[in-house]
């Protein structure tokens, strides 16, 4: 692996579902000599593209689990990330950004900036990702880089600059004018892999002027000295705009733009040169990790091979090796044989066999030094685990994960069935920690958890596929909660003598609603419960919140403040004051006015302009606010929040409506109220359910 | 007990009244481009919104981020003139009613009144309460609207909903004798009621041209907020 950090690229490539990344990573890998041979994503000869090694991603045409991959371009090493577009799988966008230094976002030269780029706008935002911007599919009817680079600046608060205008649009698009170069670029043979430079077409002379004046303005912002070549109207060279975007562009202060077309096999190549050029290097971004020993202080870590490692596992999978664990690692160097320290457990692991990764292909390298991706084989972790040298005690700060908010019931359908379903899931919940499993005591049944449909139906179908577990699903579930909405006090007394010590135990004070999840406030004086029941009083409130006490559902956004209580010298106990706080809370919780809260999602449809009343039907009969709508071109997008119990088969609904021509995004925005009439059917539902089990 | 004190401090109020609002037909708001002709007529609707009603704001014009921006801006204007008003309870308040506002922007070469009607039928269709008032922003009165309006006419009897433009006037033109810059002048039976926004040294004047008999009023706005100002 390369040893010189500026010879260090790890990008990802992101975008709306379908907008071609994984298209564009194939030509990446083609022009970089990885591969021979482009395989289209839905390609006629069934091959599929080498980035989507999971048969389910080449059979759908979407990428599900993120690929790693790398290339040399230009005497430099680019480890890539492809992720997948789909918001169900969003969790796999959030693990690739967290460890990346750079991204290259993909829009679509049509449709703009949709839905999912927003959502991959705000992660790059969170983990303060530098980008540039790829305009792709410039050979589409309705092509329109221009229209796209402003609604980058309108939509996404970028300071987004052209570095590129297009030869021709739509099927007459044939390469791309370097406003910096003030070149034109075309690109010849079977696969565009020969990229020949021209003078610029003398009809587009004046508009290639025009666009790299606005460029040098908004570029020289980042660069004196190139302000100053410009107002002395002396000669500005290439190095000092290049110089002046990368310093806009790793300040995340600009985002430079380029287009062409994947699929047809124009101007990636710029873009890969633009790669090296303006995004960072592993040396240009600083991260921090927190010493457990040092009061949790933030610690810089430094690119240094030499210094103590620091390693993140930010992916893992079952192999047929044994686990697979992706890391990065951001200081010294993981070498085969050493033995390093899980900062979760402190557990010591044995660095067995070192990879690098080729989509689901393996190279063994005997060490991944520091600013590189590399696997590690055969070690038990979780995702998000920081790997560290004995000497140290560091950790990275974990990821953002979201709570699961749909479950689905799912029963194998024999023995050898039910032994696949748990190996499966053992594998899958590992992975993909928004994908959560547990059993259901009441009814046997093993309920799994996800993001959205899509999501589930995924995992069910590669249980059936790479495990040959056959289940029956049954109907998918709204993660439903409850939640109180008014102020009620209790005053209980739990004592028991049954023969034996007895338990005593009273705690009084109130309960209120919070936009927190829960808070205690212990506000007793005088040590009318000592001390050392209080943690006991909270225990028991909090074991309260796992199941509300008649609908049983989880149950959030309650402040207990206990004021007053009682104890009994001899039978006072942590059993005791737990039951005394369970009981409190049973008798405060219905006179606080509990109220179920459902799931809201943001729902975008794009749909040609014809069926727009249709789509904004559709959304008012799922009881969803239609938040905007908005004609762009030929296509309107409509924005709502829905509730997701109304979502279910959504896609179906939305293809017959629209004669196939929508599509939608869904994704979970907030907790709501339920209104009376939908909270009246879901308690009479669940009393049913009761009443089913009872007999 | 907040919606009433904000309503009291709405220009909308102030100059039309804002229980008439609604009751009429078409509404208009004049003024030449920059005055603030979209920023008055988002205080329009956010009278109705404060009273719980639905708002339809249609715009040939704007992006559905930019009149959600103006909404924002409108409403704390609303907020800040009121003086203190706990930050909470004011969020809390816009959480609620500004779900009853759905903009739709429209191309305004591709804009027909059908479009809408498939809109505001599907709210029939899924038995929802219907908005109470339309607002379209964006209509170039300069060309013949006669075809368009009188569609929407139709629809505002059959959704029982009144409608209130924008109307952007030129500053070469005269007004008439009445005082009504041509765009108006052409649709004047349409129009119940009209308010012109000129500019006045460094305030904005706000002259009710239409409003049943109530004519010829002026009131003076603040440019930055359009909050209405002492005289």
């Amino acid at each position: 692996m390369i040893r010189d950090l500026k010879r260090v690229r790890n990008i990802g490539i992101s975008a709306h579902i379908d907008s071609g990344k994984t298209t564009l990573t194939e030509r990446i890998l083609f022009y970089t000599n990885r591969i021979h041979k482009i395989n289209e994503v839905r390609g006629k000869d069934g091959t599929g593209a080498v980035m989507d090694s999971m048969e389910l991603e080449k059979e759908r045409g979407i990428t599900i689990a993120s690929a790693a991959t790398h290339c040399e371009w230009d005497n430099h090493s680019v480890n890539i990330i492809d992720t997948p577009g789909h918001v169900d799988f969003t969790v796999e966008v959030e693990r690739s950004l967290r460890v990346l230094d750079g991204v290259v976002l993909i829009l679509c030269s049509v449709s703009g900036v949709q839905s999912q780029s927003i959502t991959v706008d705000q992660q790059m935002k969170r983990y303060q990702v530098p980008c540039i911007a790829f305009v792709n599919k410039c050979d589409r009817s309705g092509a329109n880089p221009l229209k796209v680079c402003k609604q980058l600046r309108d939509k996404l608060g970028h300071n987004s600059v052209m570095l590129q205008l297009p030869i021709g649009l739509e099927d007459k698009h044939e390469g791309v004018i370097d406003l910096v170069k003030m070149k034109a670029y075309y690109f010849e043979g079977d696969n565009g892999e020969k990229m020949v430079e021209a003078q610029i077409p003398a009809e587009l002379q004046d508009d290639a002027d025009a666009a790299r004046e606005e460029m040098l303005d908004a570029v020289s912002l980042f660069s004196e000295e190139l302000t100053d070549a410009v107002l002395e109207e002396a000669e500005i060279t290439e190095e000092m705009i290049m110089s002046a975007v990368r310093t806009g562009t790793i300040a995340r202060e600009m985002t430079p733009v380029f287009l062409g077309s994947a699929y047809k096999n124009k101007a990636v190549q710029p873009l890969l040169n633009a790669v090296i050029s303006y995004l960072p290097c592993p040396l240009d971004i600083q991260n921090e990790a927190i010493d457990l020993d040092n009061n949790e202080e933030a610690v810089i870590l430094e690119s240094d091979f030499d210094k103590p490692a620091v390693a993140l596992a930010f992916k893992l999978e079952d192999g047929q090796y044994g686990q697979l664990t992706y890391i990065r690692v951001y200081q010294g160097c993981v070498k085969k044989g050493d033995t390093l320290i899980n900062s979760r457990d402190h557990k010591k692991v044995k660095i067995g066999r070192l990879i690098r990764m080729h989509s689901n292909q393996t190279e063994d390298v005997d060490a991944v030094p520091a600013g590189h991706i590399g696997a590690m084989f055969g070690v038990d972790c979780a995702s998000g685990d920081t790997f560290v040298s004995p000497d140290i005690n560091y950790s990275m700060i974990a990821m953002h994960i979201m709570d699961p908010v749909i479950s689905l019931s799912i029963t194998p359908k024999d023995n050898k069935a039910q032994i696949n379903m748990s190996k499966a899931l053992n594998r899958f919940t590992k992975e993909d920690p928004t994908f959560k499993t547990y059993v259901d005591h009441e009814t046997g049944d093993t309920i799994i958890q996800g993001m959205g449909e899509l999501h589930l139906e995924v995992y069910v179908e590669r249980m059936k596929r790479e495990y040959s577990a056959e289940v029956t699903t049954g109907q998918p579930r709204v993660a439903y909660r409850e939640t109180i909405t008014r102020k009620a006090p209790f005053n209980y007394t739990h004592k028991k003598q049954t023969g034996g010590a007895g338990q005593f135990g009273r705690v009084s004070g109130f309960m209120e609603p919070t936009e927190e999840e829960f808070e205690f406030v212990n506000k007793v004086t005088g040590g009318r419960i000592p001390t050392q029941y209080i943690p006991a009083c909270e225990k028991g409130f909090v074991g309260c919140l796992v199941k509300g006490p008649s609908l049983e559902f989880p149950v959030t956004g309650i402040k207990v403040t206990l004021e007053d209580g009682a104890y009994h010298a001899v039978d006072s106990s942590e059993m005791a004051f737990q039951s005394a706080a369970r009981g409190g809370f049973l008798e405060a919780y219905n006179k606080a006015k509990p109220v179920i809260m459902e799931p809201i999602m943001k729902v975008v449809i794009e749909t040609p302009n014809e069926f727009q009343g249709a789509c904004m039907g559709l959304i008012n009969q799922r009881r969803g606010i239609i938040q905007g709508s908005q004609e762009e071109g030929v296509m309107s997008v409509i924005e709502s929040q829905v509730p997701l119990s109304d979502m279910f088969g959504f896609s179906t609904i939305l293809r017959s409506a629209t004669q196939g021509k929508a599509q939608f995004t869904m994704e979970f925005s907030s907790y709501k109220q339920a209104p009376l009439s939908v909270a009246e059917e879901i308690a009479k539902t669940k009393a049913e359910e009761k009443a089913a089990k009872n007999k | 007990m907040l919606k009433n004190d904000l309503i009291l401090r709405s220009p909308a109020e102030k100059t039309i009244g804002a229980e008439n609002i609604t009751d009429g037909q078409f509404g208009a708001v004049l003024s030449r481009a920059g005055v603030g002709k979209t920023g008055f007529l988002v205080q329009v609707a956010l009278t109705r919104l404060l009273c719980d009603e639905k708002v339809l704001h249609i715009s040939l014009c704007d992006t559905i981020e930019k009149i959600t921006i103006r909404y924002n801006e409108g409403y704390t204007s609303l907020i800040e003139n009121i003086g203190y008003v706990d930050a909470q309870i004011a969020e809390r308040l816009w959480g609620e009613i500004q779900h009853h506002k759905t903009g739709i922007t429209y191309n305004e070469s591709t804009f027909n009144v059908d479009k809408i009607r498939d809109y505001l039928n599907s709210f029939k269709g899924a038995d929802l309460t219907l908005p109470t008032l339309m607002i379209i922003d964006g209509l170039d009165f300069d060309t013949d609207l006669s075809d368009m309006l009188s569609d929407l006419k139709q629809l505002q009897q059959d959704f029982g909903l009144c409608t209130w433009f924008s109307m952007k006037s030129h500053r070469d033109e005269p007004l008439n004798q009445n005082g009504y810059p041509v765009q108006l002048e052409k649709y004047d039976t349409l129009f119940d009621k009209a308010v012109f926004l000129v500019t006045e040294e460094d305030k904005i004047q706000a002259i009710v041209l239409k409003d049943g008999d109530r004519t010829d009023q002026k009131f003076l706005l603040d440019p930055a907020t359009l909050m209405p100002m002492e005289e």
